[in-house]
């Protein structure tokens, strides 16, 4: 099923934000926020995980509830699982498609990475503070 | 020991009024600030020393090596982009364009995935913007457009708008009408007078729409506009046009969404055709403490507010192209400088590829994405905590950040003059 992610900021993600590799940084930039009825759709329970999977990327998050929210849009805080998704595409402006990002979302069992795993996988070095 | 007014280096409010209470290098106790101000002053966990990352992986070493290495990296380069600022004073921020100059860099700023599109608009249709103080004191109608200040900006509706009240408004909750515009229910839109639900990607038209009833064109809005139904579009026209004075505040659901700057463009012509009814003025939510600073810093020197390359001897500017994801997207820099930003985490991945690839040096005080992805990572002291200068609100007005202790790291500059320094003494 197909879904438009929006991203952007919330307060406990800008609490975290100097501690990116907490554990509360990690939970809060990997919640994805989607209706109900489209989680009842997709057989997604609250809390487990999903892989979400855009033209130019995917990642693992854990899917939440959010009633507000329309059915076909989802939404990430902005941050490493995000913009897992997010293309760089720039259409000469400089700036990405952050707010408007096609993805695909289905259920994993695979297990959630933590935000240095995730640079890892960008070709980097855990750093453990 | 209680220290008053205190400025808070989070977000673009730069709040001016907090008691913090230190104890030796310490802060203990934070009074006045919200959420993301208490997280920023008591948080403790700052990078302990200078980290450099070879083939046997991160090994702890001095400033003196840590300074020569990042000269050496940058001088190597020939291609270098220095990229961040926002989250430093404007005395480091100024250091870091002549740095730039030296180096024949590109230098940008956190504007290029912020409101970037919205200085593109203002130098194509200008900015009538106000301080925060007349918005305070004399706005009767506050719009936030693509904002969501309780969480980004929590203390903006308790010091200039919803909640505070001014000269003119003397009980600001019950006098003033906040509409809130977003493609999605929020803990902003809960409390505002009229909620508009906007259909992703489809803020130009709502914009449009709402410019043609302005001009009194009423008949020819059709039954919905991007999710807007035509009612609703008249009952916010309206409540505008009855405005004493009026304010627009938007955020990055209009920069980021498709249109950019030309979301930007069209929302400030819909301010200008307000103001030939009454007063409307508008003006951009700038999110890090000092992203303002580093537009006016770099403007001073350069010309250009962001996404500056000095390549060809003297400043050019082109976004898209000079613009730092660009540059990433095409593998198009041999080494990295970021300085206070975070681009490991709030560029897309392929950029953080790039940043993987290169030379990548970070001078922040703690550890974040970006840690991961560099070889080198220099801690400096926290601009408003043990180092001071200059940051600029986001309405443009310049307040000095205090230095609540004198700590144990170096600060920006002093870190960015040293490798000044060592590049200047090899250019000759």
């Amino acid at each position: 099923m197909t879904f438009i992610l929006n991203t952007g900021r919330t307060i406990r993600q800008g609490s975290y934000v100097e501690r990116k590799n907490s554990s509360f940084y990690c939970e809060e930039a990997s919640l994805l926020h989607m209706n109900p009825v489209d989680m009842l759709e997709l057989d997604i329970e609250e809390g487990s995980h999903v892989r979400a999977r855009s033209s130019s990327g995917e990642v693992v998050v854990k899917a939440i509830p959010v009633t507000s929210l329309t059915r076909g849009k989802v939404f990430l805080c902005l941050g490493p699982y995000a913009n897992q998704l997010v293309g760089p595409e720039t259409y000469g402006t400089g700036m990405p498609d952050f707010k408007t990002t096609r993805v695909v979302i289905e259920r994993t069992e695979d297990p959630l990475l933590t935000v240095a795993e995730l640079m890892q996988s960008c070709g980097g070095v855990s750093y453990e503070d | 020991m209680k220290i008053e007014d205190v400025i808070c280096p989070f977000c673009g409010c730069l709040c001016d009024d907090l008691m913090v209470e230190i104890e030796g290098k310490k802060v203990i106790r934070v009074e006045n600030g919200c959420t993301l101000a208490n997280e920023k002053f008591m948080g403790d966990h700052r990078l302990k020393s200078p980290i450099l990352r070879d083939a046997n992986g991160w090994r702890e070493v001095s400033y003196e090596e840590a300074i020569s290495e990042a000269a050496r990296i940058l001088l190597d380069a020939d291609r270098p982009l220095l990229y961040g600022w926002s989250g430093t004073h404007g005395e480091a921020q100024s250091v870091g364009v002549h740095l730039a100059e030296l180096l024949g860099a590109v230098i940008d700023n956190t504007s290029t995935v912020c409101h970037g599109p919205s200085i593109m608009a203002i130098q194509e249709v200008g900015h009538p913007g106000c301080t925060l103080g007349q918005v305070k004191n004399r706005a009767d109608v506050i719009v936030y457009w693509g904002a969501n200040p309780i969480e980004a900006h929590p203390r903006h509706m308790s010091r200039y708008t919803t909640y505070a009240d001014g000269f003119f408004l003397k009980d600001a909750f019950r006098e003033r009408k906040v509409v809130v515009v977003d493609v999605r229910e929020t803990e902003s839109s809960a409390i505002a007078n009229e909620f508009m639900k906007v259909d992703p990607g489809g803020d130009y038209a709502v914009l449009s729409a709402l410019r043609a009833i302005v001009r009194g064109k009423r008949d020819l809005i059709p039954a919905k506009v991007s999710g807007v139904s035509r009612e609703q579009l008249f009952r916010v026209a309206d409540i505008c046009l009855s405005a004493r004075f009026g304010a627009i505040f938007f955020g990055l659901g209009l920069t980021m969404s498709p249109g950019k700057n030309k979301n930007i463009r069209n929302a400030i012509e819909l301010t200008e055709e307000l103001s030939r009814h009454t007063k409307f003025t508008i003006s951009p939510m700038r999110g890090h403490w000092n992203v303002y600073g580093s537009n006016e810093v770099f403007t001073w020197i350069t010309g250009y507010p962001y996404a500056v390359d000095f390549a060809r001897g003297i400043a050019f500017y082109n976004p898209g192209e000079t613009t730092s994801v660009d540059i990433l997207r095409r593998g198009e820099c041999d080494a990295c400088l970021v300085v206070a930003s975070d681009p490991g985490a709030h560029f897309p991945q392929e950029c953080a590829r790039h940043l993987a690839k290169i030379p990548t040096i970070q001078i922040d005080p703690h550890v974040n994405a970006t840690t991961h992805l560099s070889r080198l990572q220099i801690p400096v002291a926290v601009t408003g905590i043990d180092a001071e200068g200059t940051a600029y609100r986001m309405d443009g007005i310049p307040i000095r950040t205090r230095m609540l202790f004198s700590g144990d790291y170096p600060s920006d500059v002093e870190v960015l003059e040293k490798i000044y320094a060592r590049v200047k003494e090899e250019k000759g």
